[in-house]
């Protein structure tokens, strides 16, 4: 099949993500970009992204994710550090001559061309002949369903109709690997969520290095074989999706995914594996193997809103990892209730079962037990 | 480099349709689509209303001051000179002298070709102005300021600076005196004004923003994403301009070569002042013989002028689909 050809990939292409053999795949060293005096966009950088493999840059706006993501396509120099794909460096390359291509957040469409115009824009810069581009251009339209719409200008097309273009025309230079800046920012949301889908069965299907960039935690975690959170310029983590929204490595993790609560506190006790904290008007219990906590030291922990268990205000509530609170907003979103508590001066969120919905229904301004197991208690970094 | 045993059997197609259907229930045509015949109906009558609305006093405006004059000056090209003037008696006599007149003809071709030099001259000159301005400055406000200093000129009137030429220009004037005093040159030169040479550079000067403007307004719509996109597909700067930059720019460079065509081609201001008698254009022949009251022939003339200008707007305008690309 034509479509076979045309995407299939050069090197390590069908292997799935292995393991950093030495000189293959990306390697972004010390990277560091800086703008001006002032602005340090992105601070020492590093990571290795295997062939194959669906990394995502995660972060909030000015993290740096989106400039790491120009530096590695081109659009950057960086200030210092280096790029190697499969162990050349990429530096002093110009875009057109990088074995990388890029979906922008906006597509980018030539509004001029036609879709197939569009598509056979990169075999065309590549002096590939006219027959063969064109035959390139309608199966990279095939593989995104868009061969009947060939003819029509971008502007004729819906949001995700031009974003599969955008895709079309970037899967036709078969790429070493492909840079998605934002790629799901201007769909609306329900097509963003089959676009996410599609894209990680794109990927698995292509067994090619996507990289891709958003602020959307949960877009994140849905389409990633890794996670790299950013802030700041600088790497705060880097895991699978599991782990970034289990076992946040900091407080900057642990907040920027959202629905966790954190306490700051001092270590009162250690005792084996568990470690004692006072946080104020909350006492917390933290089951932590290993942990080299020494008593008195600052601490810092996070309790998973889902971990939570919001119960009847029956007993009082005066034991570790426990906490009387009020409810102040209740939200329901369908599989989940999220509750929205006060207790004493801090703000809690604790997320129940959908199926529990009419028990909490009306009951805002109420006060309920929460309650947490030693094991949800993450320790963080500070 | 392709390896096609490797790959699946289906193709890693994404589910399009789908897709579609997902989209369908967010679109906003769902709104309009659930409106029935009669209501439809209803609002594109409204529509329609609203539209004549809009346009009439535009409409009104060109049946007045643009329709009305150019059917007058066909009407009174048809009709007979007498000594004060025209009276309605039909004749084909100004016609017949103006196909027996070659002046008139060496003329009107002598302007057209004259037109079709300073438009190319401004589309060469104009451009690399709109695509610093549009492209290069990348401050919105810089971009501005950058604009309206190029205005600057447009705030005295066109016949002053038509006339500021003269001091500049002239055997005593600014330019020659620079030159000779740098000694690059020994006499005056003639050339800079009262000839042909100085009609096209007065002229140039006097209409290049009319291409800078409409080439800025269209390079400055350009998503810069999308020159970033040419490059990353393998582009090159140039072939990144060839193929992205240029082809956008059609729309504003046609309707620039318009403006500066039509405004030079039926010139007879700057030809009398700057071309000092030595020069001469349609305009100027039609502007003489209305001097000479010999409105008629001045009528018949002017019919051959708009003729000349609708054929090189028909020319231009081949050279983009205004309707599909602006």
């Amino acid at each position: 099949m034509p479509d076979e050809q045309t995407l299939t990939q050069r090197e390590g292409a069908s292997t799935a993500p292995s393991p950093a053999a030495a000189g293959t795949g990306l390697e972004l060293k010390s990277l560091t970009k800086r703008f001006g005096e002032d602005v340090l966009a992105v601070d020492d950088v590093n990571l290795h992204i295997a062939h194959g493999e669906y990394v995502v840059l995660l972060g909030p706006s000015g993290c740096g994710k989106t400039t790491t993501l120009r530096m590695i396509g081109g659009h950057e120099e960086p200030t210092s550090g280096d790029i190697l794909l499969d162990g050349q460096s990429l530096l002093g390359l110009t875009p057109d001559k990088r074995p990388t291509t890029t979906v922008f957040q906006h597509f980018a469409l030539f509004p001029h061309r036609t879709v197939r115009e569009n598509v056979e824009f990169g075999p065309k810069m590549h002096g590939i002949s006219r027959a063969e581009r064109r035959e390139k251009a309608m199966s990279a339209l095939d593989m995104v369903g868009l061969r009947a719409l060939a003819d029509r200008r971008p502007s004729a097309l819906s949001g995700g109709q031009q974003q599969r273009v955008a895709l079309a025309r970037v899967l036709v230079m078969e790429p070493k690997a492909l840079l998605l800046d934002e790629p799901l920012g201007d769909l609306d949301r329900l097509l963003r969520l089959r676009m996410r889908v599609e894209l990680r069965a794109l990927q698995r299907q292509l067994g090619l290095m996507f990289i891709h960039v958003t602020h959307d935690q949960e877009e994140a975690l849905s389409v990633g074989d890794r996670i790299v959170v950013m802030h700041d310029g600088r790497i705060e983590q880097v895991a699978d999706p599991f782990t970034i929204s289990n076992l946040p490595a900091n407080v900057q993790v642990a907040s920027f995914m959202g629905d966790n609560n954190i306490f700051e506190g001092t270590v009162t006790a250690t005792e084996g594996d568990r470690v004692s904290i006072d946080g104020g008007d909350a006492e917390l219990r933290a089951l932590v193997p290993g942990a080299d906590a020494a008593v008195g030291q600052p601490a810092v922990v996070s309790v998973r809103a889902a971990a939570v268990q919001v119960g009847a205000q029956d007993a009082s509530a005066n034991g570790p990892n426990q906490l009387l609170g009020e409810i102040e907003v209740i939200e329901y979103l369908g599989d989940l209730v999220k509750l929205h508590l006060a207790a004493g001066g801090r703000r809690l969120v604790a997320k129940v079962s959908g199926d529990r919905y009419p028990e909490f229904q009306g009951k805002e301004g109420e006060s309920v037990r929460l309650s947490w197991k030693e094991e949800d208690v993450r320790l963080l970094r500070a | 480099m392709s390896d096609s045993s490797e790959r699946e059997e289906r193709p890693a197609g994404l589910h399009a349709e789908e897709i579609d259907e997902a989209e369908q229930v967010v679109g906003e045509r769902a709104e309009e689509m659930a409106l029935g015949e009669k209501e439809r109906a209803g609002a594109r009558g409204r529509r329609a209303l609203t539209t004549a609305a809009w346009t009439a006093p535009g409409a009104v405006w060109l049946l007045f001051f643009l329709l009305a004059p150019v059917m007058m000056i066909v009407l009174v090209s048809f009709w007979t000179r007498t000594v004060s003037g025209f009276e309605s008696v039909w004749t084909l006599e100004n016609y017949e002298f103006l196909f027996d007149s070659n002046v008139y003809w060496e003329q009107l071709w002598n302007s057209f070709w004259h037109s079709l030099v300073i438009v190319a001259l401004s589309l060469l000159l104009g451009f690399p102005v709109a695509y610093f301005l549009a492209i290069c400055v990348t401050s919105l406000r810089f971009q501005i300021a950058l604009f309206i200093i190029a205005l600057a000129p447009f705030w005295t009137s066109y016949l002053i600076r038509a006339v500021a030429w003269i001091p500049m220009m002239g055997r005593q004037g600014a330019l020659n005196t620079a030159l000779q005093e740098l000694g690059l040159i020994s006499e005056p030169l003639d050339i800079l004004l009262f000839s042909d040479f100085a009609v096209t550079v007065a002229m140039l000067q006097l209409y290049i923003l009319f291409m800078v403007a409409p080439i800025f307004f269209m390079l400055a719509q350009i998503d810069r994403s999308s020159l970033e996109a040419a490059r990353d597909l393998g582009a090159n700067a140039f072939k990144t301009f060839r193929e992205v930059v240029l082809p956008q720019s059609m729309p504003g460079i046609v309707i620039g070569s318009i403006f500066v065509f039509i405004l030079t081609m039926g010139e007879f201001a700057t030809v009398r002042i700057i071309g000092g008698g030595t020069v001469s254009s349609v305009g100027t022949i039609v502007q003489t013989q209305v001097a000479s009251v010999q409105f008629p022939q001045a009528a018949a003339s002017a019919v051959f002028l708009v003729l000349a200008m609708i054929l090189g707007v028909f020319v231009l305008l081949r050279f983009s689909n205004l309707r599909e690309d602006l």
